[in-house]
């Protein structure tokens, strides 16, 4: 079968990715999930999102080399960076590499949901309106 | 082979006495065996003219049996080897020696040479011309001594008719006197002054030795193991500087600079404790924030759900709330290792002092701690970062409580607003000279606080002095303690530039004064008498006293020990063994530094200890070190 994705979620924690689906999958978004850098840049969603949230410090290559491939691939979709050193330096750095926005683990429900929310809102100001 | 200088020293002195002596010594026996010799012949110069004397009408009259017995009782005496007479001729006439009467004695022997080695025979000769030391055949030195009998009228008018007129030299006494007593005393004398300059050169290389033992051998071996051991590493050592001289100043450096290597060294360990700490806290984020996420997420996701069964979502609030700390706390941990300044807000101080209690009510109840409250009421709101003076106020109370044990005790927590004074509370940060010079020395630290670095100067004497940073207290520090009363002038340690500004009076006693430079405050002096405590800073005792928000938390606990006072505030000290981590006060003044307010803490062994948070209510702009430096102002 062949599903399509809004979001893709790139974090070796599964707990995070778990929370990222509760959370996003109440809202009505279909997401789907990647542990590392090399299975999110294979993983089929990454064709068909709508947005990749992705953790900084992943195993083998860096969140921030998946921000670029994403960025090369699929330039119209926005990535929000997942971070654990809140640092100006980090944000900076993520900022460079392409993302779209910023978000400090650990963070609650309401966080989430308006960081998404935001970014999805500026791209879509941007390009075309379609929501579920 | 290494030779130490105190050998060389002491070899160099003993070379140049013992020469210098034996000049001396040489000269002395010289002039003393001619000072003899002279003697002597004085004395063999008399006898002779007595035996003249005595023999003379003897040989006048003729009496030859009894001018012969003269002779040889002359002869005979101690001293007297022999005592003979020549007559014009050179033959002997009488002798003590009757073996030799009638033998004729040459006129180039050693009697007669004297006169006889000119083509015209001598008729006077000087007492030394007449004396002569030949050996006897046993090999003792004999001193001989002749006296020509002159004619006189009455020699040439006498009956035998013997002389003519015309001769001058009748005959020659010559004596014979032993030398040997004299040569003994002055080869007895010649020993004594060898032995005397041997005794000299002896003592005067002891002298030499002990002196080079107690004045640099001591102190230098002193100072050898001292550096051997701050080559170990050991920057506690201190060696003793009792000397006056330049080996006790060098002892003094030393112990100054080891000192300030130590301080140093404890500076960058800490350091390196401080990057530790951002390293774990860094560490500890990441593994913490994801576990944390989980339950954030979760439970804030539940708690909507179950919005209609208020009793669970007031549950999940608590858990929602309570991790939301746990993140800040953690955030506090990289903040205070990364030194990031706090957001302020309006904060009512006892919301936060109910809520931190709220987190830890359980705990407390549990090891039977309770609390007495008293929280001033209507207390002003105080510009803070809320989650971080929490953190202060449940770290502060946990701390309590760990002071008092499983024994069970009481907290007493209070609040109110305080106005305080700027003398002995106000601690100058920023101090220059008047070139620009920082004065503040991190290296010397008066109760917390880095001291200001001051130059004393009296009688020609440099003293580093380090001030109280605390406006007002005058626990001063310096190297060398000055007599109370006596005045000193100051200078810029680095630059030399003079800190005096003799044309102000000290307001107590009338003295000259000296001044540094603080920042925005302007101009902070002090009397320069010794013993005087009068401070004066104009901006600082203008702008009257700072309103701050207090908090105590007072425990009826085990205390703490004043060796314990000085580090309560390092990181990773602790005085609960294995229990503590030793960062929760180290991240409470942190925290508090931040807010540009003060902790103190009093307390002693046994009677429990309080703490004592401070925060201004206008608190300072950012230090002016870190925002901009400041030249001279």
């Amino acid at each position: 079968m062949s599903a399509t994705w809004d979001v893709l979620v790139v974090d070796d924690e599964a707990v995070i990715r778990d929370a990222v689906r509760l959370i996003l999958g109440a809202e009505g978004w279909r997401v789907a999930g990647a542990e590392d850098a090399e299975s999110a840049l294979s993983h089929e969603a990454l064709a068909s999102c709508r947005l990749v949230l992705c953790d900084m410090m992943l195993p083998g290559q860096s969140g921030l080399e998946v921000v670029r491939e994403v960025r090369r691939r699929r330039p119209e979709v926005p990535i929000v960076l997942i971070t654990g050193y809140a640092t100006a330096e980090n944000a900076t750095r993520a900022i460079e590499a392409g993302a779209s926005a910023f978000l400090a683990k650990p963070f609650d429900d309401t966080e989430l949901l308006n960081q998404v929310r935001s970014v999805l809102e500026r791209t879509d100001d941007a390009g075309k309106e379609e929501r579920p | 082979m290494k030779l130490r200088i105190g050998i060389m020293a002491i070899l160099g002195v003993a070379v140049v006495t013992a020469v210098a002596i034996g000049l001396m010594a040489g000269f002395i026996l010289r002039a003393h065996r001619q000072a003899l010799l002279a003697q002597l012949m004085q004395g063999a110069d008399q006898i002779s003219e007595t035996i003249g004397s005595s023999t003379f009408y003897d040989m006048l009259e003729n009496r030859r049996p009894a001018l012969h017995r003269e002779i040889v009782t002359i002869g005979a005496q101690k001293g007297i080897e022999r005592v003979r007479l020549f007559n014009g001729t050179g033959r002997i006439k009488f002798s003590s020696d009757d073996a030799e009467a009638g033998r004729m004695m040459s006129e180039q022997g050693a009697a007669c040479a004297g006169c006889h080695s000119a083509e015209t025979p001598l008729e006077k000769l000087p007492t030394t011309a007449r004396a002569r030391i030949f050996r006897a055949a046993d090999g003792h030195r004999v001193l001989g001594m002749i006296r020509p009998i002159y004619n006189e009228t009455r020699c040439w008018n006498a009956g035998c008719h013997a002389h003519k007129r015309d001769e001058t030299v009748l005959g020659v006494l010559d004596l014979h006197l032993s030398l040997a007593d004299a040569d003994q005393r002055i080869a007895s004398d010649q020993r004594q002054m060898i032995l005397l300059a041997l005794l000299a050169i002896a003592a005067s290389s002891l002298l030499l030795w002990w002196l080079n033992e107690r004045l640099i051998v001591q102190p230098v071996a002193e100072l050898i193991a001292g550096t051997r051991k701050v080559a170990e590493g050991d920057l506690h050592t201190t060696i003793p500087a009792t000397a006056g001289h330049e080996l006790g100043d060098l002892a003094r450096s030393f112990n100054d600079m080891t000192r300030r290597l130590g301080e140093a060294q404890r500076q960058l360990t800490q350091a390196d404790k401080l990057a530790s700490v951002g390293r774990l806290a860094a560490g500890v984020a990441h593994e913490i924030n994801n576990p944390l996420t989980g339950v954030l997420t979760y439970a804030s996701f539940l708690q909507k759900r179950l919005q209609d069964r208020p009793e669970m979502a007031q549950d999940l609030e608590v858990i929602v709330r309570e991790t939301k700390r746990c993140r800040d706390i953690v955030r506090g941990l990289l903040d205070f290792s990364r030194q990031t300044p706090p957001q302020h807000h309006p904060t009512d101080l006892n919301e936060i002092v109910r809520r931190g209690v709220a987190v830890i009510m359980n705990q407390l109840v549990l090891r039977s701690v309770a609390l007495d409250f008293s929280l001033a009421e209507g207390l002003e709101a105080v510009p803070a970062d809320a989650n971080q003076i929490q953190q202060v106020i449940v770290n502060l109370i946990m701390n309590a409580a760990d002071a008092i044990g499983d024994g069970g005790g009481t907290i007493f927590v209070s609040t109110r607003t305080v106005d305080v004074p700027a003398r002995g509370f106000t601690v100058i940060r920023t101090a220059r000279c008047p070139k620009g010079c920082d004065l503040i020395d991190p290296g010397t630290r008066i109760g917390r606080y880095p001291g200001v670095k001051v130059l004393r100067r009296q009688n020609d004497r440099d003293t580093l002095v380090h001030l109280d940073p605390v406006y007002g207290r005058v626990n001063h520090r310096a190297t060398e303690p000055l007599e109370a009363g006596t005045l000193a002038s100051y200078a810029c340690p680095r630059c030399r530039a003079r800190l005096d500004v003799p044309e102000h009076k000290c307001g107590d006693c009338g003295s000259p004064v000296f001044a540094v430079t603080a920042g925005e405050r302007g101009r902070i002096e002090w009397c320069t008498r010794k013993g005087c405590h009068w401070t004066r800073c104009e901006s600082l005792d203008a702008q009257g006293p700072q309103r701050f928000a207090e908090v105590s938390v007072r425990d009826t606990g085990k205390g703490i020990t004043p060796d314990d006072l000085d580090h309560l505030f390092e990181p990773f000290f602790t005085t609960k063994g294995n229990r503590g981590l030793g960062l929760g006060l180290a991240v409470t003044w942190g925290i508090v530094e931040g807010h540009g307010g003060s902790i103190d803490v009093t307390g002693e062994p046994g009677k429990g200890a309080c703490f004592v948070v401070r925060l201004p209510h206008q608190p300072p702009a950012p230090r002016p070190s870190e925002a901009q430096p400041r030249g001279a102002a």
